[in-house]
C-alpha cells in the first residue's frame, strides 16, 4: 500500500539524514521525496511517498516522532479516513 | 576560569539568579567544563587525543583551581584502556546511579570506539552525554587525520546528535544535551565539538537551552498526560474480572524510579512481579510474590506463571524477542493485557494491548492507586487473590532453579549461590554477556534497583568490567562484584589496569569455561555439535598472571570444589581490588530455556528443574536468533 508522509522538520544539520536513515534502519524503501522550505526558515518541509503495511507505516510514524528534530508528522490519507 | 564560585551548581537552580559567570569571556573549552560543572557532573571518563586537547586542558585547570576540602578533585578524569572503556564506564555509573554518564574522547578512532557504548545504552534507554572532539570546521570534509563523520555513524544509533559549526550555541547545545539524555524515555546524546569551536573566545550566559518545539511539545504532553477516570474504572474493573493478575516490569520500571511506587502497588493489590533482564531489582526478588526473571532464561515458575495469568499488567517493558519469541503465544490465557510506557512507540508494538497509558511509570501508578484506593478497590480486592498467591507458591517450589549439586566440578551456580550467602541482594553485580549473565540473573538476589547492570538489549560482550569501574565511582562504599566469563571478560581485558590505577575495590569474578559457553550451548542443541570457534582451550591466556601484572595483589584461581566456600570469603574480604578466576563445569548449560522462535508451552527446563510437560527439543536450526 502506498502512502504519502508529510513531515515538519527543524531545519538542522543532518536532520535529513535522520529521517532517510530511520526509514532505511527499519528496513522501508522511499520512493520519492522532496524538501521544501517554509516561511520559517528554521523549518523545512518532508513530503515522503512509500509503500509498507498500515501497522507497519503506524510504528515508523510513531518512531519518526522520537526523532528530536521532527515537529510533526502527518499521514493525510490515513487522517482523512478517521 | 579562576572566578567560579564553590555552590555553582545551587545557583543555576534559582531561576530568577544570574549565573555568577554570566557575560565572563572563555574558551570553547571552558564553557564545556563549566557546563558540566553546572550540570552536577562529579566524574568523566574518556581518552585524550588531537582533537579534544584544548577541553581536556580546561578539565585539568577546573580541577586544579577546584580541589575540595578533602583534597580531591571536583571532577576527576577517569582514563580507560580503550574509548569503548570509558563509554561502558559512563554507561555503568549512570545505570548504578540514574544520573546521567559523561564520556570525552577524541575525533576518529576515539568517536568510532565510542559507538558500541552509545548502541548499548539506547538499547537499555541509559542516559549518557558523549562529547568528541572533531576536527577544525575548516578541515570537516577534507578527509584529514583522525577526521570521522561522527554526526552521520552516530545518528543511527544514539537519541541525538549535535555537530557544533556555530560557537555561539555550544554552550546551549550542551544543556541541550543534557536535557534530552535524561528526558523522556532516556539515551545517549552525542556532541561532536571541532576543535576551533573549544578554542573561540565566547561569552558565557549560563543559561538557555535550543529551541526544540517538537521534542519539546511531545515531551510536555507526557509530563502532562494523566489517567482520566475512565480509564481507572476500566483497569480496576478488569481486575477485579481476574483470577489470575500478573505484574511484568521492565528496566522502564527502574528508569522512572517507580520501584518504591511499584511495591506499594503490589503491597495493595497482591499482584506477583516478573521482571525482564532490564527491570531485575526493581521489586525484590526475596519477596513471596517475586518471580524473578522470565523470558529464555527466565525461571520456570515465572513462565508458567505467564502462561497460567489471564491479567497482564505491563510496565515500561516492550514484549522483545527475548520475553515474547512468539507474540500470539504470550500469555496465552491472559484475557487482559494493560501496559504503561513513556514510549509511545512501544505501545501495541509487539502485542496488541487492551488497556494502554502512554507517561511517567511513577507518576501513574501513584494515581492508579489513589485512585483505587479512593473507590474501595484495595478492600474489595484485597483477598481475592489468595488462591493465585497458593498456585505461584507452589509453582516457585515445585519448578525452583536447580542443578547438579553432586558433581565433582565447580558448578557456576553454586559459585554464585556462594557470593549471593555473603553479599545477600545488596552487592551492585555487573556481567558481561553469555551463559555467566544469565546465571548471575537467576541466582542472585536483588534487594533494590539500580544493583543489576548488565547489557540488555544490545549483549555487548566486555561490558562487565568497565561497567563495574564506573558503577564503583558512582557508589564509593558499595561492594561492587563483576560476574565475567572467560570470553567476554576477554574483550575489555586492559580495564583490569584501570581498576587498580584508581584503586577501585572492584571484585571481579571470571567463570572460566574455557570457551564461549553460550555459543556452545545453541551449537550442541541446534548445530548437532559442530562447535565452530567457541572453543578456547589452545587459548594460552593466564588469567592470574595478567591480573597480577595489571596489579591485583589478590588474584587467585581457585580449581577445587571443597575450597569454594573458604576462597569466597577470602576474595570477598579483601579490602582492595580483587580477581578470582573459576574453573566451572565446561558442559554446565542455562536452564530453563525458552528456545529462539519457541512458546513458553515449549522451555526446555534441562535435568535438574522439573517441568510440567515433558518437552523435546526439536534441535533444527531455524533462522530465529
Amino acid at each position: 500500500m502506498k502512502h504519502t508522509l508529510s513531515i515538519l522538520l527543524q531545519n538542522e544539520a543532518g536532520a535529513l539524514v535522520r529521517v532517510a536513515g530511520l526509514f532505511s534502519a527499519r528496513g522501508f524503501n522511499i520512493d520519492s521525496l522532496t524538501v521544501a522550505a517554509t516561511q520559517d526558515p528554521a523549518v523545512s518541509q518532508l513530503t515522503l511517498v512509500m509503500h509498507g503495511a498500515d501497522e507497519a507505516v503506524d510504528q515508523l510514524i510513531k518512531q519518526a516522532r522520537k526523532l528530536v528534530d521532527v515537529i510533526e508528522v502527518s499521514h493525510p490519507a490515513a487522517e482523512a479516513l478517521q | 576560569m579562576n572566578a567560579l564560585l564553590p555552590d555553582i551548581a545551587d545557583a543555576t537552580h534559582a531561576d530568577d539568579a544570574t549565573h555568577p559567570l554570566n557575560a565572563l569571556r572563555m574558551s570553547g573549552a571552558e564553557v564545556v567544563v563549566q557546563v558540566l560543572a553546572d550540570e552536577g557532573v562529579d566524574v568523566l571518563f574518556g581518552y585524550s587525543g588531537g582533537a579534544i586537547l584544548p577541553v581536556y586542558d580546561a578539565v585539568f585547570r577546573y580541577n586544579a583551581t577546584h580541589i575540595g576540602p578533602s583534597g580531591g578533585e571536583p571532577m576527576p578524569l577517569i582514563v580507560p584502556a580503550n574509548e569503548q572503556g570509558a563509554g561502558f564506564m559512563a554507561a555503568g555509573y549512570a545505570r548504578a546511579s540514574g544520573k546521567v554518564g559523561v564520556a570525552i574522547v577524541t575525533s576518529g578512532p576515539g568517536a568510532t570506539n565510542m559507538v558500541t557504548p552509545v548502541r548499548d545504552s539506547m538499547s537499555d534507554s541509559v542516559p549518557m552525554v558523549v562529547l568528541c572532539g572533531q576536527v577544525p570546521t575548516t578541515a570537516i570534509g577534507s578527509d584529514a587525520f583522525q577526521e570521522a563523520p561522527i554526526a552521520n555513524i552516530m545518528s543511527a544509533c544514539a537519541k541525538h546528535v549535535f555537530l557544533v559549526t556555530d560557537a555561539e550555541k555550544l554552550e546551549a547545545t550542551l544543556r541541550t544535551a543534557f536535557e534530552i539524555a535524561r528526558s523522556g524515555r532516556p539515551g545517549p546524546v552525542v556532541v561532536d565539538i571541532p576543535k576551533d569551536v573549544q578554542n573561540t573566545l565566547l561569552p558565557f550566559h549560563g543559561e538557555g537551552l535550543l529551541p526544540m518545539p517538537g521534542y519539546r511539545a511531545r515531551l510536555e504532553r507526557l509530563e502532562q498526560s494523566v489517567l482520566d477516570d475512565a480509564q481507572c474504572a476500566a483497569f480496576f474493573e478488569a481486575l477485579a474480572q481476574s483470577k489470575r493478575p500478573l505484574i511484568y516490569a521492565g528496566g522502564g520500571t527502574i528508569a522512572s524510579g517507580a520501584s518504591a511506587e511499584l511495591r506499594a502497588f503490589v503491597a495493595d493489590y497482591g499482584l506477583p512481579v516478573t521482571t525482564t533482564l532490564m527491570g531485575i531489582g526493581a521489586y525484590d526478588t526475596t519477596e513471596p510474590l517475586a518471580l524473578h526473571m522470565l523470558g529464555m532464561h527466565g525461571t520456570a515458575y515465572a513462565n508458567y506463571a505467564v502462561e497460567d495469568c489471564d491479567f497482564l499488567f505491563t510496565m515500561g517493558a516492550r514484549f522483545d524477542d527475548r520475553v515474547a519469541g512468539v507474540p500470539d503465544k504470550f500469555a496465552p490465557q491472559a484475557k487482559f493485557i494493560a501496559q504503561i510506557d513513556i514510549d509511545p512507540a512501544e505501545i501495541g508494538k509487539v502485542k496488541t494491548v487492551h488497556w494502554h497509558h502512554t507517561g511517567d511509570l511513577s507518576r501513574t501508578l501513584a494515581q492508579l492507586r489513589a485512585w483505587g484506593e479512593r473507590h474501595g478497590w484495595r478492600e474489595k480486592l484485597s483477598e481475592r487473590y489468595a488462591p493465585w498467591h497458593r498456585h505461584v507458591a507452589d509453582l516457585k517450589h515445585t519448578h525452583a532453579l536447580d542443578y547438579d549439586r553432586a558433581s565433582p566440578l565447580i558448578q557456576p551456580y553454586a559459585v554464585i549461590e556462594e557470593i549471593n550467602r555473603h553479599t545477600r541482594g545488596h552487592a551492585v553485580i555487573s556481567t558481561g554477556v553469555g551463559q555467566h549473565q544469565m546465571w548471575a540473573a537467576q541466582y542472585f538476589d536483588f534487594r533494590e534497583p539500580r544493583h543489576w547492570l548488565s547489557s540488555g538489549s544490545m549483549g555487548t560482550m566486555g561490558f562487565g568490567l568497565p561497567a563495574a569501574i564506573g558503577a564503583q565511582f558512582a557508589r564509593p562504599g558499595a561492594v561492587v562484584i563483576d560476574i565475567d566469563g572467560d570470553a567476554s571478560i576477554r574483550m575489555n581485558l586492559g580495564e583490569l589496569e584501570t581498576v587498580t590505577t584508581y584503586g577501585l575495590p572492584v571484585k571481579v569474578v571470571v567463570l572460566n569455561n574455557i570457551g564461549d559457553g553460550m555459543v556452545r550451548q545453541w551449537q550442541k542443541l541446534f548445530f548437532r555439535g559442530r562447535f565452530a570457534s567457541s572453543d578456547k582451550s589452545l587459548h594460552r591466556k593466564d588469567f592470574i598472571k595478567a591480573a597480577q601484572a595489571d596489579g591485583f595483589e589478590w588474584a587467585r584461581r581457585l580449581e577445587r570444589k571443597e575450597e569454594l566456600a573458604a576462597t569466597i570469603a577470602d576474595f570477598l574480604a579483601h579490602p582492595g581490588p580483587a580477581f578470582l578466576e573459576v574453573m566451572i563445569d565446561p558442559d554446565a548449560g542455562v536452564y530453563p530455556m525458552v528456545g529462539p522462535g519457541a512458546t513458553y508451552a515449549q522451555m526446555i527446563t534441562g535435568d535438574h528443574i522439573a517441568s510440567r510437560q515433558s518437552v523435546q527439543a526439536d534441535g533444527a536450526a531455524s533462522d530465529m536468533f
